[in-house]
């Protein structure tokens, strides 16, 4: 849909600025790795002497292990957004199948996938996710993002299944179908287009549930092994009792990246409910 | 008093983000006492912005580059006359319901779906004037009587009423406190004929009853046929004809009037024959054509009229036209 | 006579939450003829189900009862060829010429679509030629239409390119709901011309859905007066309206406003405020009771049928019950 930029919302742009900066840290984190600790590998233990306070070497200090608290940070927000795009991409995947379907198609098929979906929603997530991290043999990145997608596809499905039913009424739908299109055909020249923006945000929403909901897992120590994550970093603090001992460097910055991560989309959601809803656009 | 209201040289501009909107460009009419004077013209004329430029309901993006309102009015038995562009906001939320009263668009859905109707009514009552509860209640079976509904619609709810049911509420809402001026802007769209016919029978009475104009703006020129003592016709922001509404129908001078007159199907006209309508598309505000800005349309256009702006000319008595046919070329 | 399309008893109720029912249409009849082409006007205010009869003749809505025929053979039992031909032959035009086109795409991919779908053309150049053509035909530019996006165009464009779209597939039946209602009032005539054209030159038949009884004596021919559901009258145009006999048809014949300011009917005689309808329908009786200037205790209980009075005109009222 054409917009121009004088039309877009500021809530809408600094959200994006946000979400981009977050992103873009992640995939430099290389670069910026070098820049910060030379060509070591930030996960290497007693690379430097142990909890320094920050300091222009290390501007947020030093772990228990020795390692250098913002290289370790950069590199698990690297990892967690790999989990959470891993976890994102295959949920809104599923919730695109099932929503369209059910949406378009109405009648018995949409009973059936809604009631599917719904009861996915009833079932407590956290214990059972617990369980499954618990039992699964290998528990990698991959796997990870499996297990948090089996979980939170009833929610992008059910928002874009409402979207598909209001847009299935369109007159230009009907036009559609007396041009004799068929019904996959409809739907995805005639409905999915305009839907784009929308399973846009849907998508960064569900990579940013995905994380929140890996946080709670890693902080309850159901990571996967051999990486840092943000959820990991908060749980190793807490185990060496850095809130009690007052190292806010080892347990705030975690929190921030995924605290500035969620009101970024947030901004973006309203931000874009904004631009294409004249009623609640600011004059 | 003579005129009551005057308007001389009306600009209402509107920015937008392909330019400026010139929607009102250079507007001049007067409107008589007691009279019920229509405003002719198509969706893009800009009647409905020349109504918010009177009214000074406008939005922010719209500005008023020139042009003087002027409106005269009995306020505690002394005559006042004045601009209204000139008013303070404060100024102008006294002359609004009092003496000028205005029908918006699609008003009928304005309504309060939550609350009742007696309620809202006596609320603007409220709003608008220094009446308390009492005497704005004292108020409601007159002017309910003046539009024909049953004093049991101040309890029902407006999903109860229908269109042409909430349209009366409107208006009896906008006569309250006889004001001097009533502006309806299409009243009648989205409601069934039946409906229109009982709108329009009551919007008519009851100006007359009261002794206040009323200034209708609508593009159906059968409701001015039927409605209005005199018309003026609006196209690309600018009057093209003014005139008594006998005189305009059975001898529009200006050619955008003769092509709107022979738009109208009707049950009597001779069935033989097929009706002619207007070739071209109305041009957009932002770019208006040069000279007369109804040249790229006009099935009479000359070289001149392509460069040159007519100016409006008297044709007789109480006539007017802005049209090279009937002079105003130097 | 062979018929394009009958539609044989129609009816349609909707059924809302809490079990709620709405019968929006009650025994519809009416046909098409596939030799002699036809305007066929449906005159009536919202809520009389005439959109709904749109719908279920252009097959986007099943009817609860009732069938559509197509060249003989029910709708629902079509096979893929015929259900192209059927898709072919009958068409239409809305009434919102912004909602018809989808924002993400130009204008052209509508006409392109059309050519397409119908394979009307045999390669690139000639779908060009062909769409440019079309444009000329309703008296559009195309290098102003072409590659332009719908918001980028007036209402009056909009719609006109839809009557492009039907001179390129010429069905033999178009079904218009509320064509004109959106547009312009100097472009209003020209539509409805170019529907007249359309049956002259190229035999097609039009079903004119519409409210404004004006614009359905322009076109002439047969009129049907829906009211709830239920067909009052139907007819020959001229005939019905220079002597209407059911009492609703002369009530919409009292509420046009002649655009002649010599003949004053606001004033000219006594108005009745008609009585105002506030509630749900009723199950029987006819359903024009409650507003009836001429009813009678009959009207209440039982249903009055559609009758002819003559070979041209049918009429559904008590009052010709004898």
């Amino acid at each position: 849909m054409k917009t121009r930029t004088s039309n877009l919302d500021p809530k809408l742009l600094l959200g994006m600025f946000i979400v981009l900066f977050i992103v873009s840290i992640a995939i430099f984190q290389p670069f910026l790795n070098k820049a910060i600790i030379g060509n070591h590998n930030p996960l290497n233990i007693s690379l430097f002497p142990m909890y320094e306070p920050p300091s222009l070497e290390h501007p947020l200090g030093t772990d228990r292990f020795g390692r250098d608290v913002l290289a370790i940070t950069l590199l698990s927000t690297r990892y967690s957004l790999v989990i959470g795009a891993l976890a994102g991409i295959f949920s809104t995947f599923i919730g695109i199948v099932v929503g369209f379907t059910a949406g378009y198609k109405g009648g018995s098929s949409d009973t059936i996938l809604r009631t599917f979906t719904d009861a996915l929603l009833v079932i407590p997530s956290l214990p059972i996710l617990m369980v499954l991290s618990a039992y699964v043999k290998t528990l990698n990145i991959l796997t990870m993002g499996i297990i948090l997608a089996i979980f939170s596809w009833p929610y992008s499905s059910r928002v874009i299944r409402s979207q598909v039913m209001s847009l299935r009424e369109s007159p230009y739908v009907d036009l559609a179908k007396l041009n004799n299109m068929k019904d996959y055909e409809v739907i995805f020249t005639e409905i999915l287009p305009n839907l784009l923006p929308f399973l846009g945000v849907s998508l960064a929403g569900s990579i940013v549930g995905a994380m929140v909901a890996a946080t709670g897992l890693e902080v309850l120590g159901l990571g996967p092994s051999g990486i840092t994550t943000l959820g990991m970093m908060i749980n190793l603090a807490i185990g060496w009792g850095a809130l009690s001992q007052g190292m806010w460097n080892l347990i705030l910055p975690p929190i921030l990246v995924l605290v500035l991560l969620f009101v970024g989309v947030q901004l973006i959601n309203m931000g874009l409910e904004a631009t294409y809803n004249p009623r609640v656009r600011r004059q | 008093m003579d005129k009551l209201l005057e308007i001389n040289d009306l600009k209402v501009y509107y920015r937008n983000v392909t330019g400026i909107s010139k929607a009102v460009d250079g507007v001049s009419f007067f409107v008589y006492p007691g009279e019920v004077f229509g405003v002719a013209g198509e969706s893009g004329s800009g009647k409905s912005t020349l109504i918010s430029g009177i009214t000074r309901l406008i939005r922010s993006s719209v500005y008023i580059p020139g042009g003087s309102v002027n409106f005269s009015y009995k306020e505690d038995g002394k005559y006042k006359s004045v601009d209204l562009l000139a008013l303070s906001e404060e100024e102008l939320r006294d002359i609004r319901w009092k003496h000028i009263s205005y029908i918006p668009q699609g008003s009928m859905n304005s309504l309060n779906p939550v609350m009742k109707i007696g309620d809202q009514m006596v609320d603007t009552i409220i709003e608008h004037s220094q009446k308390n509860k009492e005497e704005a209640m004292s108020l409601l079976p007159d002017i309910l009587n003046a539009v024909n509904l049953p004093s049991s619609v101040l309890n029902m709810y407006p999903h109860e009423l229908s269109g042409g049911m909430k349209q009366r509420v409107i208006i009896a809402m906008s006569l309250a406190l006889q004001p001097e001026l009533i502006i309806a802007d299409e009243p009648t769209t989205a409601l069934d004929v039946v409906s229109q016919l009982s709108v329009l029978y009551t919007l008519w009475v009851v100006s007359k009853d009261i002794n206040a104009s009323l200034l209708l703006v609508t593009h159906d020129m059968a409701v001015h046929a039927q409605m209005a003592d005199r018309i003026a016709v609006m196209y690309a922001g600018k009057i093209v004809e003014v005139g008594k509404t006998s005189e305009i129908f059975k001898n529009p001078l200006h050619p955008y009037t003769r092509g709107l007159l022979s738009s109208i199907p009707s049950i009597d006209y001779d069935k033989k024959k097929r009706l002619e309508g207007i070739s071209g598309i109305a041009p957009s505000s932002t770019n208006w054509p040069t000279g007369c800005r109804f040249h790229p349309r006009c099935p009479q256009v000359k070289e001149e009229c392509k460069i040159k702006e007519p100016p409006i000319t008297r044709y007789n008595d109480e006539r007017y036209v802005a049209c090279f046919l009937y002079g105003g070329a130097e | 006579m062979t018929q394009l399309l009958e539609a044989i008893d129609i009816s349609k109720i909707f059924v809302h939450r809490r079990g709620k029912t709405t019968r929006a249409l009650e025994k519809m009849n009416l046909s098409f003829s596939e030799e002699k082409p036809d305007i066929i006007s449906i005159v009536g205010e919202s809520g009389s189900g005439k959109t709904t009869f749109a719908r279920i003749i252009l097959g986007l809505l099943p009817p609860t009862t009732g069938r559509i025929l197509f060249r003989g053979k029910d709708i629902t039992s079509l096979t893929h060829q015929e259900w192209a031909e059927y898709r072919r032959q009958i068409q239409a035009v809305f009434q919102d010429p912004y909602g018809i086109y989808n924002p993400f795409y130009r204008v052209d991919r509508v006409l392109e679509n059309t050519v397409r779908k119908f394979k009307l053309a045999s390669s690139r150049e000639e779908a060009k030629r062909l769409i440019a053509e079309s444009l000329e035909a309703i008296g559009l530019r195309p290098n102003e239409i072409l590659g332009r996006y719908p918001h980028q165009l007036s209402g009056g464009e909009r719609q006109r390119i839809m009557l492009a779209r039907l001179y390129l597939l010429r069905p033999r039946l178009i079904v218009a709901d509320e064509p004109i209602s959106m547009i312009d009032v100097a472009l209003r005539v020209l539509f409805l011309n170019i529907l007249l054209d359309f049956k002259q030159k190229y035999g097609m038949s039009c079903l004119f859905i519409t409210h404004d009884l004006s614009s359905s004596y322009y076109l002439g021919e047969k009129v049907v007066i829906l009211y709830r559901g239920k067909i009052m009258e139907k007819g020959e145009t001229e005939e019905i309206l220079k002597e209407p006999y059911h009492p609703y048809t002369k009530l919409l014949m009292k509420a046009l406003l002649p655009p002649d300011p010599e003949k004053k009917v606001l004033l000219s005689e006594e108005i009745k405020y008609s009585y105002e309808e506030v509630g749900d329908q009723m199950g029987v009786g006819c359903p024009f009771f409650s507003r009836c200037s001429e009813r009678m205790d009959i009207c209440k209980e039982k249903t009055p049928e559609l009758k002819a009075l003559n070979e041209n005109h049918e009429v559904s009222c008590f009052l010709y019950e004898r």
